[in-house]
């Protein structure tokens, strides 16, 4: 199969995989209890039930579940997502606005992760069994086991609060000021993700430097830093990039905590406030986009795949 | 119905706080927690303003709890928005630091009679844009405030009519006569808004990226949405000055708050929570200024299970240890007190209103004494001592938690039981609105402010068919008086009704005051002059904003 065809195969797929994602969204965010109505309806003087009920009229709550889910995806795919209930702002202003500093966010933590990450696991399996390997095995699940709100806590205080080297609050403007101030929150994020990857590149190469063509190159007397490079860690890469691929998408959805401790307005901290003020446009989209956001970097990965490691597009193909 | 607008955002967002803070101190910053020791709750000093400013500067940085909702007071009220829109929007009236009120936009206000007031326009006034104040402006505000969909429609209840009645002079009559609508007039629903700027913007009005539509010493800047906000000292403005050319402002919750004025990233912030100024108290290089407010905390019972009882009540009121709840919720940041309103809604006969608050520690005292609780035996004896458990109803905030542990402990001190029932931060509000979401609780732990400085704003909330009279208590009498008191327009005859009034509140215990929740500044120590008091939600604080030295 060609590569144009199997890109267009996933292509199909995403978007289906996204229709049914969204009509489970819109319920969830539905079913989710409380009453938009309430806060719609301004300070709780004006909470009479007419008022109430005219709120819902203005707003289509009244209907049946299928038609608000109808006359979403409809201005949906005309690229209206509607306005926020809580800021009068239109919903796709309000994403805009905050999804770029949520991306830099995840940008920076996944080049963290993946050079520390990747950086020990090839240590760690080039010097195994020795006190080395153990040291990268330890440190990387004691980070591993601290939360990321504990490590954000930890890391303002220190570098932030006593020693001032970094900003506490905020996401900086221009390239040096945003990597300024997106430093500690993208190490809190990264940590988590370090042993997961130092662990998954340790043992892809250790599988990779027993197969016999590794043992064949070695007896046949070709250098030991080029066997590491070209065949280990090339045959390695398959699982290495796609656990990075993976982690990283699950970061996409996981910045509020980070995002709150540091005082970041990203997509994170637009969703939790929607969420409790129950205002459905905005959780929807940003929801809808977090699992976007999932499947395009899952889908990406499984594109790459193939391309990494000539095994498995034989299989495919 | 009437105002007397709920807080529950301000005061319940900071308690949601304390968590996090708690643990921030544990990773060694210097917070109340680990440094100094509490403040005496008793001796808290309350001041409505903070020393004058010397000296220019360019540029402030200031913290706000969450990012304006909008910049539409009139669709979006909030008092993240409030505080930033009050540098740039002025009113008909204005609310002083001292929490007293002037006419202002109006330059000049009559009463020919008591359901008539006329208000003469200032001279000399442009908005932003350079157009001229006009009449015609201020009628149009007004009638926008006025409309049912808007946030300050239940103020306009008693107008029958709003009219030009002259170039510069607008007459408004009213169905009864309104002592509050004055009042009114200095909080949202007196801006006045240029009209052409407001109906050209449209819907998006008050949205990123829209100018304000108003007169006041600054002007909206920049708002990048989900980063930050600025304004700018308005070049013509009609008044004084200002010293502070240009005020940015960022937005940050919890201890990234306290985080960012203790590294000086941002210069001040009026701090919601007590909770925040106390985890700021002893840090170097900041200032911390408390002033009057309308806040308090409050035990707000339902007409279900024991406390439907007036007598239990009254022995709750008696037996709760209001000094413990402030010393270890709140770093003493809140004082012990006998009414359900702050010492900041008194914008008028401020003697004999304190005078009267202090008498009725007789109903409410700060810590019980051993006739106290003999007392509140007795009552729970009379009232048949019931035996269901009291369920108290609380979200997981520390504040919160100690309070209704206090309660716990009162209840038991007297021979009754009582549960803690304790929900999520977002649950907990809907118990506010919702009279099904707290159908299982008996009292809640409450927080309350009204945006006016008049005590009547908020006793309505004792009248028989008040949504917010939880416990069904109904007096004719009381109803009456109330009345009579919104209907006074003399101040001092409005006070004399109003203690009377306070005083019945309290007999049946409707609410059961706890402590009043003092407004806190803190502001970088090389700066002064804005207002410590409530009024920085009404009054252009960022004007007097300057170095302390010239």
């Amino acid at each position: 199969m060609s590569l144009v065809s199997r890109v267009s195969r996933r292509l199909l797929g995403l978007l289906a995989t996204l229709f049914a994602a969204s009509f489970v969204i819109f319920a969830a965010v539905y079913a989710a209890p409380g009453d938009p109505a309430v806060f719609l309806a301004g300070g709780r003087d004006k909470l009479t039930p007419e008022r109430l009920a005219t709120v819902r009229a203005q707003y289509h709550l009244d209907e049946p579940l299928v038609v608000q889910y109808g006359r979403w995806l409809w201005d949906c795919v005309h690229f209206d997502l509607g306005r926020s209930f809580k800021y009068s702002d239109q919903v796709s202003d309000l994403v805009a606005a905050r999804f770029p500093t949520t991306l830099q966010l995840v940008a920076y933590a996944t080049v963290l992760f993946v050079v520390l990450g990747v950086g020990a696991g090839v240590l760690a399996a080039v010097k195994r069994s020795t006190w080395v390997d153990s040291a990268v095995v330890g440190g990387t699940t004691l980070a591993a086991s601290v939360p990321s709100f504990v490590a954000a806590i930890a890391l303002v205080s220190l570098f932030g609060v006593q020693l001032g080297w970094f900003p506490v609050t905020g996401s900086g403007e221009g390239f040096t000021g945003t990597l300024h101030h997106l430093t500690l929150p993208a190490l809190s994020l990264a940590l988590g993700a370090l042993a997961i990857i130092s662990r998954v590149t340790r043992q892809a190469m250790a599988d990779a430097a027993a197969s016999d063509h590794v043992e064949a190159a070695r007896a046949s007397g070709v250098p030991e830093r080029d066997i590491i490079r070209r065949h280990v860690l090339r045959n390695a890469l398959g699982p290495i990039v796609t656990m990075c691929g993976l982690v990283t998408a699950g970061m996409l959805a996981g910045t509020v905590v980070v995002e709150t401790a540091f005082g970041i307005s990203g997509i994170g901290s637009l969703l939790v406030g929607a969420i409790n003020t129950h205002d459905f446009p905005v959780a929807q989209a940003v929801l809808l986009l977090m699992v976007t956001g999932y499947i395009v970097v899952t889908t990406l990965v499984d594109v790459v795949h193939p391309l990494l490691d000539p095994r498995v597009k034989g299989a495919t193909s | 119905m009437r105002t007397s607008q709920r807080g529950r955002h301000a005061v319940a967002a900071g308690l949601a706080a304390t968590a996090l803070l708690a643990t921030a101190s544990c990773s060694g910053a210097d917070t109340a927690a680990t440094g100094g020791a509490p403040a005496d709750a008793a001796k808290l000093k309350l001041t409505a303003e903070t020393p004058a400013a010397k000296g220019h500067q360019d540029k402030a940085n200031w913290l706000l709890e969450d990012e304006p909702d909008s910049l539409d007071l009139d669709t979006q009220g909030s008092s993240a928005g409030r505080v930033v829109l009050t540098n740039v929007c002025e009113r008909l009236y204005q609310l002083k630091p001292d929490m007293t009120v002037k006419p202002f936009l109006a330059g000049k206000a009559r009463t020919p009679d008591d359901r008539t007031l006329v208000l003469t326009v200032r001279d000399g006034v442009t908005f932003h844009d350079g157009s001229e104040l006009t009449a015609d402006d201020v009628l149009w505000s007004l009638e926008r405030h006025a409309d049912p969909d808007m946030e300050q429609a239940d103020e306009f209840g008693n107008v029958r009519s709003m009219k030009k009645t002259g170039a510069r002079e607008i007459t408004i009559r009213f169905k009864a006569p309104d002592a509050l609508f004055t009042k009114a007039l200095a909080g949202d629903a007196g801006i006045v808004w240029n009209k052409e700027q407001v109906v050209a913007a449209g819907k998006e009005f008050g949205t990123p990226g829209q100018d304000d539509a108003c007169s006041g010493p600054y002007t909206l800047g920049s708002w990048k949405s989900g980063d930050s906000l600025t304004i700018e000292a308005y070049d013509t403005y009609w008044g004084t000055k200002p010293l502070t050319d240009r005020v940015t402002f960022r937005w940050a919750s919890d201890s990234a708050l306290v985080n960012a004025l203790k590294t000086g990233a941002a210069d001040g912030a009026y701090a919601e929570s007590p909770n925040t100024a106390s985890a700021l108290r002893g840090a170097k290089g900041i200032d911390q200024y408390y002033g009057p407010s309308t806040a308090s905390l409050v035990l707000i019972p339902t007409a279900r299970g024991g406390l439907k009882d007036p007598q239990i009540r009254r022995a709750l009121s008696l037996a709760i240890d209001r000094t413990g709840i402030a010393r270890s919720g709140f770093g003493g940041l809140v004082q012990p007190w006998a009414t359900p309103v702050g010492s900041g809604a008194w914008g008028y006969e401020k003697q004999r209103f304190a005078a009267a608050q202090r008498e009725l520690d007789d109903v409410a005292p700060a810590s019980p004494t051993a006739d106290d609780l003999a007392e509140a035996k007795r009552l729970v004896k009379s009232a048949g001592a019931p035996t269901d458990p009291v369920v108290i109803g609380t979200d997981s905030s520390q504040g919160r938690t100690v309070v209704a542990n206090a309660v716990r402990a009162a209840l038991q001190r007297i021979g009754l039981k009582g549960q803690i029932k304790t929900v999520p931060t977002a649950q907990f509000e809907e118990f506010y609105s919702d009279p099904g979401a707290r159908a299982d609780i008996d009292v809640l732990v409450g927080d309350w402010y009204i945006s006016k400085a008049d005590p009547m704003g908020f006793y309505d909330n004792g009248l028989s068919d008040s949504s917010n009279n939880w416990v069904g208590f109904k007096d004719k009498a009381y109803d009456k008086l109330v009345h009579r008191a919104l209907g006074t327009l003399d101040d001092k005859r409005r006070a004399d009704l109003t203690l009377d009034v306070q005083r019945r509140f309290s007999d049946a215990a409707v609410w059961i005051p706890l402590a009043q929740v003092p407004s806190a500044l803190v502001i970088d120590d090389r700066m002064t002059g804005p207002p410590a008091s409530q009024s920085y939600l009404y009054y252009p604080w960022a004007a007097r904003l300057g170095l302390k030295k010239g």
